[in-house]
């Protein structure tokens, strides 16, 4: 039995505005821990509000969300932000890093809303982890004087510094370019390697998400496909992905 | 541990107002200059009502108590009685036993002096006008302390030996008397009395210059007086002597007190309004200064929505984001406020040595610290809605819109 570290049962999510618009249906997916998961789906199918629900950021309409053993069903705000603070890390698209802070300051700050003061050895961890994304050099740079890559690197100290149980990852090379892109994607890869980090990420590169231990395909709000790419091998789950069908079909009586 | 988990919203509050130069010097200025303003006017016009105070009863009894039938007799406004009561003459107007009045209110540790007077209208002549004059009898040195004459004297010695007078400026003017002359006083029964001038004194006010002071028993006994006119008093806090003087006026039944705040009731009425006048002002400088901290903080929280998203996505809660903006506020209102005080002093310290006013300014802990402590208050209560706005504010919106 693999370790499930996040799941989900029926989940659902409607905007509520003028029109309502549903945008998930019954979501199930399972998140196995210390593996690499990748999300994908055409634009407009509901992967960052998918995200978004897994991250604890935005409130499900219903369902039910499992992390690692605690059941979110009615999210209290509060609360939520300290347990996002503990358990999860966030690495967007548009890198959001403070400007008003250096780069160092920007990695260390879920340890200040933690807890005030880092103890010491937290101030090493993040320096160590820095020094392994490779931006130690930019310690007390302003993150505005940084390139979009190093910027993204610098994100990503900060989503891992904490040590958090999930990383949540929303195509966070979309804002780069090609080179620095894939060498962020092969660095959070190989993080995810070394450190068993478990990574769920949104991507619409189909080179990146074959990397992935798991893919789910999401379309039009609803998971399409699962691929267990460890167990497939890589060239069947690239067939798979180009296979428009769904080979996950929605429960009876909720089909489209 | 609460307060410590709070640094890091005092670290942020800190770097958004340092890396927001222009805004934050704009609104610390705006605060500063409003303090400053607000310190001043109200140093400026305490030290003008504390000059306006001294020059009414500084150098004047703060109760003067008198024989009871004075002031009835004035409220009655009857001239004839004193015609068919001229045998009860002297026991209508002086109060006989004032030893023990006076040795009473001198155990009153709020009573700092307490003399006995003896009033009485004399002529002096000179060439060949004759002068009526005001004779005041005092005793030393409580009786001429209340008027400060040792202070007061221009020429001679303040000093009450027996055949010794001081007179007021305008009078040795008017009289072309020097300190070593000497002249005549008569009374109304035609006796007369051989005094020296030991000395003149200026107390400034215009009917203070016209007395003739003597020792209070040579003026008793030139008018043959039994008792006194009056007992003056001088209490430690001006203020305080209506009360005083009800409060003795309930147990001395014989006599009738009056506090100076009753013979100044319009002065009094003056200095309220000009003091509620004040107050208008600074309310309107503390209601002024709230307006612009609420609107520079309201920009800057707009303008930081995006860090608010992100901090709130990576644990802060609703609370410390709102903490974020009343520790803005209170940054904002306490640098500005230390910096009014100083540009007030500074105004203070201009104005004591570049001006020549005729009062001082009244600096105390309540002007210093009031207009401080007002916008303190004001700052932080300014800042409650961008606070308020800024624990609203939900992550997803900005992570979604980037
Ligand atoms: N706040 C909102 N109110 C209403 N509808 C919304 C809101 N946010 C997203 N949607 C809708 O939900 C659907 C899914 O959006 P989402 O951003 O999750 O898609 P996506 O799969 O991430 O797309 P992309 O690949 O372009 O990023 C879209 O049709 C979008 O219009
Ligand atoms: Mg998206």
């Amino acid at each position: 039995m693999a370790d499930i570290v996040l799941r989900t049962r029926n989940l659902n999510k409607t905007y509520f505005g003028k029109v309502d618009t549903p945008v998930l249906f019954d979501v199930n997916i399972e998140i196995v821990r210390g593996a690499f998961t990748a999300l994908i789906g055409p634009s407009g199918s509901g992967k960052s509000t998918l995200l978004n629900c897994l991250g604890l950021l935005d409130p499900q309409t219903s369902g039910e969300i499992d992390f690692d053993g605690r059941i979110i069903d009615a999210p209290d705000v509060n609360e939520l932000a300290a347990f996002r603070n503990e358990n999860i890390g966030f690495i967007f698209q548009f890198h959001y890093l403070l400007p008003e802070f250096s780069a160092y300051e920007n990695v260390l700050l879920p340890f200040w809303i933690r807890q005030g003061r880092p103890a010491a050895e937290m101030e090493q961890e993040a320096l160590r982890v820095m020094k392994r994304i490779g931006v130690a050099q930019f310690r007390d740079k302003a993150v505005s004087e940084l390139s979009g890559g190093q910027q993204q690197r610098v994100a990503i100290a900060r989503a891992l510094v904490n040590r958090p149980k999930l990383i949540f990852a929303d195509e966070p090379t979309g804002n780069l370019d090609r080179e620095s892109g894939r060498s962020v994607l092969e660095l959070m890869a190989e993080l995810n390697r070394e450190s068993n980090i478990t990574l769920v990420m949104v991507t619409h590169d189909r080179e990146v998400a074959l990397q992935a231990d798991h893919i789910y395909e999401l379309v039009d709000g609803r998971i399409c496909k699962y691929l267990d790419v460890a167990k497939t091998g890589k060239a069947e789950a690239a067939r798979a992905i180009e296979d428009r069908s769904c080979t996950i079909k929605p429960p009876a009586g909720n089909g489209a | 541990m609460k307060s410590k988990k709070n640094r890091y919203e005092w670290m942020i509050a800190l770097r958004f107002l340092v890396k927001g130069k222009g805004q934050t010097l704009l609104i610390v200025l705006g605060i500063a200059v409003g303090v400053a303003v607000q310190f001043f006017l109200s140093s400026l016009i305490g030290g003008l009502q504390i000059s306006l105070i001294d020059n009414t009863v500084g150098s004047a009894p703060h109760i003067t108590i008198l024989p009871a039938d004075r002031a009835a007799r004035a409220a009655a406004g009857a001239g004839s009685a004193s015609d068919s009561g001229r045998a009860l003459h002297e026991e209508w107007t002086e109060i006989h036993s004032w030893q023990p009045y006076v040795n009473d209110l001198k155990q009153d540790a709020r009573v700092r002096r307490a003399a006995p007077v003896a009033n009485g209208s004399g002529f002096i002549e000179r060439g060949d006008s004759v002068v009526p004059v005001i004779v005041k009898g005092l005793t030393a040195p409580d009786g001429l302390d209340i008027y400060r004459i040792k202070e007061k004297t221009v020429a001679g010695i303040p000093e009450l030996s027996s055949d010794s007078a001081l007179l007021g400026r305008r009078l040795a003017e008017r009289l072309t008397l020097a300190v070593g002359d000497k002249f005549f006083l008569r009374n109304d029964r035609g006796d007369q009395v051989f005094l020296r001038v030991g000395g003149i004194f200026d107390l400034g006010a215009a009917a203070g210059n016209e007395l003739l002071v003597v020792a209070m028993d040579r003026v008793r006994s030139f008018f043959a007086m039994a008792g006194v006119s009056a007992i003056e008093v001088q209490v430690r806090d001006v203020f305080s002597a209506e009360t005083i003087a009800r409060e003795y006026g309930r147990q001395y039944r014989r006599v009738k007190l009056e506090s100076w705040q009753e013979k100044n009731r319009e002065l009094l009425t003056a200095l309220s309004s000009q003091s509620s006048s004040s107050v208008t002002i600074q309310l309107f400088v503390i209601i002024s200064i709230s307006l612009g901290i609420a609107s520079v903080l309201g920009i800057a929280a707009v303008q930081k929505q995006r860090q608010l998203g992100i901090l709130k996505a990576i644990g802060t809660t609703n609370r410390s984001a709102s903490r974020i903006f009343v520790i803005q506020g209170f940054l904002l209102g306490g640098v500005g406020s230390i910096l009014g005080v100083a540009f007030g002093l500074l105004m203070a310290f201009g104005f004591v040595s570049g001006t020549n006013a005729a009062f001082g300014l009244k600096i105390t802990a309540a002007t210093l610290v009031t207009p401080v402590v007002l916008a303190l208050l004001a700052s932080i209560i300014a800042s409650t809605i961008p606070a308020r706005k800024a624990a609203k504010l939900s992550p997803i919106e900005v992570i979604r819109n980037g």
